[in-house]
């Protein structure tokens, strides 16, 4: 993208002078290098800027933390995961404090990580928590592949895997327009977006560097203007309009829609993903029959409504108090991808 | 050093007996040899008159030898860059080994001749010693503290404390290599990636800069950190904000790649090569005139100011011209990287 282009952006987004709106970011680390970069401060007052569920973390819910403690206490699985999630507060502990106290969890950079170390460790059981969009899940299935050609037995998934297009109809009130997550996008394509223009659902596929930014936020504010659902895509350097067809598949051959629990939305219907029944033999939840958890969270914590748009982290009681990013009460202040953790962060 | 080839270190070696003898002749006395090294209990030595800088250091990185330096380099470069920052020429150091039972001789051997090449180069001579053996997994390999002692020039006083408004922040190469080098070198990630440590000794471009003016107001070596957590120290012992520029900040494009990656800040990558350096405004060109002839310190750049705003704040402006703050150092990024 040219400096000119991006001059060009920057006088759309400053000379914007329209009615209020709110765009809604729903990845992760589109919030955190709004902040990095100092796109927040160059929008003007009319616009707000929401940061939604985007940050997979953020929108697991307490009691899949405390099926992974329950894992590797009392059935002494290794638990294969992210970094993000160990402090994860559970409704009891978080995965860190389990393993303060003897529970064998291990930080892995790709579920890969974790099939090679079940496949050198045939006298341990491994669990990889396989949390994420569809960014991250087509890589989770790969380990599948690899578990099934290697015969290794002793991997499995927990799944807690979330699709985006359901998070957005359940969102559509909150926001006037999306800015949708581009590496998302890369891997199901822009399809979907265009299905949703029809529904009355507007957004810009957006890149991460600080002259996609504002080229997203100059189109995604001339359109508003325009009045009519509109769709962008305004990373085409990496999104195509059929995405990774390859990983798809990969998705498709492993697992299904299903009901999922979003942390602060509730149930959102087909919004996540299952192992298929072929599959269960990787599947921890019935591998290791794991019970069905009742999880308690901090009744103060505002999480929930800072992940629908409706509160900013700041107006949460317990931030920067009871909650900061040493001792995290609620998921968004854990990630350094989440909403409270980037205000924290930046002095917001 | 064939017979070392097949040799390990045992325990033996530091039973304080003939074998530790050994050790010491075939190692550490071949290649620390000079005149105030001696069999003695403590090292004699004379000293000017005026003002002595004194630093300690241990050094436990893994894996001990990394692209673009080893655990022995490091050892002296740490110590000799901390005494450089308070302006001193290196002259003395002492160096301390525990090593894992089975530890290669052959390892041992490189470690050492890299210790006496870079305390050559930096000018400063090893006058004592001490070797400890522990048993195996007791330690990782071999640790080392170095213990040195320089002297600070006439007129030259640098402190944390004495950044003020209006002057210029300096670092004197790219930032990040350090950190990045030991992340890609441990296999965690099987990233591929052609980064070397920075490490180097900067005794040398220091006395240059200060020939060029003493009136230099902090020199700090960004180790463990980066860069982002020596600006957060300085702006908090000097009671000053410190703004940088994105756009100014040197990082080598790998660097920048693996940290895209990653997800890291290359701020907070430690170097162990790279100084930061804060002197009145007017005299900036003359300390990067001299910096850009240094073996080490050709990509320096002034890469922002002290600010009387924000007092205790980093903040930075970025590619698109807003400010933001750079998020305060927290966490542990990175366990033994030094």
């Amino acid at each position: 993208m040219s400096e000119k282009s991006a001059e060009k952006a920057l006088r759309i987004i400053k000379n914007y002078d329209g009615p209020r709106v709110r765009i809604m970011e729903v990845c992760g680390t589109h919030t955190h290098e709004n902040f990095r970069l100092g796109v927040r401060q160059l929008l003007p007052e009319a616009v707000d800027l929401i940061s939604g569920p985007g940050c997979p973390v953020c929108v697991t819910p307490a009691d899949y933390i405390d099926e992974a403690v329950w894992l590797a206490r009392e059935k002494g699985v290794t638990v294969c995961t992210f970094g993000d999630l160990v402090r994860v507060p559970g409704s009891r502990m978080s995965l860190a404090e389990a393993r303060a106290e003897g529970g064998k969890v291990r930080i892995v950079y790709s579920p890969d990580d974790a099939c090679s170390y079940a496949k050198d460790h045939p006298e341990e059981e491994v669990v990889f928590l396989s949390v994420g969009f569809e960014t991250t899940t087509p890589g989770a299935c790969l380990s599948l592949v690899r578990a099934s050609r290697d015969g290794v037995t002793n991997y499995s998934l927990l799944t807690a895997n979330k699709t985006m297009p359901q998070a957005y109809r359940a969102l559509k009130g909150s926001a006037d327009a999306f800015l949708y997550p581009g590496h998302v996008n890369a891997i199901t394509g822009t399809g979907v977006c265009r299905e949703l223009v029809k529904e009355g659902i507007s957004g810009v596929v957006a890149g991460f560097t600080a002259n996609e930014l504002v080229t997203a936020f100059a189109l995604c504010l001339a359109m508003l203007q325009k009045g009519e659902p509109f769709f962008v895509n305004a990373y085409p350097r990496v999104v195509r309009e059929e995405g990774s067809p390859e990983g798809m598949r990969l998705i498709d051959q492993w697992m299904e829609a299903c009901d999922t629990e979003w942390r602060g939305l509730g149930v959102i219907p087909g919004s996540g993903l299952k192992l298929r029944k072929e599959a269960e033999a990787y599947d921890a939840r019935i591998k290791y029959e794991i019970p069905r958890m009742e999880a308690r969270t901090h009744t103060a914590c505002r999480c929930g409504e800072v992940l629908q748009g409706r509160c900013r982290p700041s107006d949460c009681p317990l931030f920067g108090k009871g909650c900061t990013p040493l001792h995290p009460v609620g998921a968004c202040m854990v990630s350094g991808e989440g909403a409270c953790s980037a205000y924290y962060q930046y002095g917001m | 050093m064939q017979e070392n080839k097949r040799k390990a270190v045992t325990l033996a070696h530091g039973g304080g007996g003939r074998q530790t003898n050994e050790l010491i002749h075939e190692i550490f006395k071949k290649y620390f040899d000079n005149p105030d090294l001696t069999a003695d209990d403590a090292a004699v030595l004379s000293m000017d008159e005026g003002r002595i800088a004194m630093s300690t250091d241990g050094f436990i990185v893994s894996p001990a030898e990394f692209p673009g330096g080893d655990i022995g380099k490091l050892s002296i470069c740490g110590t000799v860059n901390d005494l450089a920052c308070m302006g001193a020429r290196p002259m003395y150091l002492t160096c301390a080994f525990v090593i894992e039972e089975g530890f290669p001789m052959e390892k041992l051997d490189r470690i050492a001749a890299s210790m006496a090449r870079t305390a050559e180069e930096a000018g400063v001579r090893i006058v004592a010693g001490d070797t400890k053996v522990a048993g195996r997994g007791q330690v990782d390999g071999v640790f080392i503290t170095t213990t040195g002692i320089g002297r600070i020039p006439e007129g030259v006083e640098t402190s944390g404390t004495k950044a003020r408004p209006g002057d210029v922040v300096i670092v004197t190469g790219d930032v990040g290599r350090h950190g990045c080098t030991i992340l890609l070198a441990r296999e965690d990630f099987g990233i591929d990636a052609d980064v070397t440590s920075d490490c180097a000794p900067l005794s040398g471009a220091v006395e240059a800069m200060l020939s060029a003016t003493p009136d230099i107001h902090v020199i700090r070596d960004a180790t463990r950190g980066g860069v982002g957590t020596v600006l957060y120290e300085i702006a908090e012992q000097s009671g000053v904000g410190v703004n940088i520029d994105a756009a100014s900040l040197p990082v080598d494009q790998s660097v920048r790649g693996v940290c895209g990656l990653l997800g890291l800040e290359p701020l907070y990558l430690a170097c162990e090569g790279r100084l930061v350096v804060i002197a009145p405004k007017d005299r900036a060109d003359d300390l990067l005139q001299v910096l850009r002839q240094g073996k080490y310190t050709a990509d320096a750049a002034v890469i922002g100011e002290i600010t009387e705003d924000m007092p205790g704040r980093v903040t930075m402006t970025t590619e698109i011209g807003s400010k933001t703050l750079l998020p305060p150092p927290g966490g542990e990024l990175l366990p033994r990287i030094c």
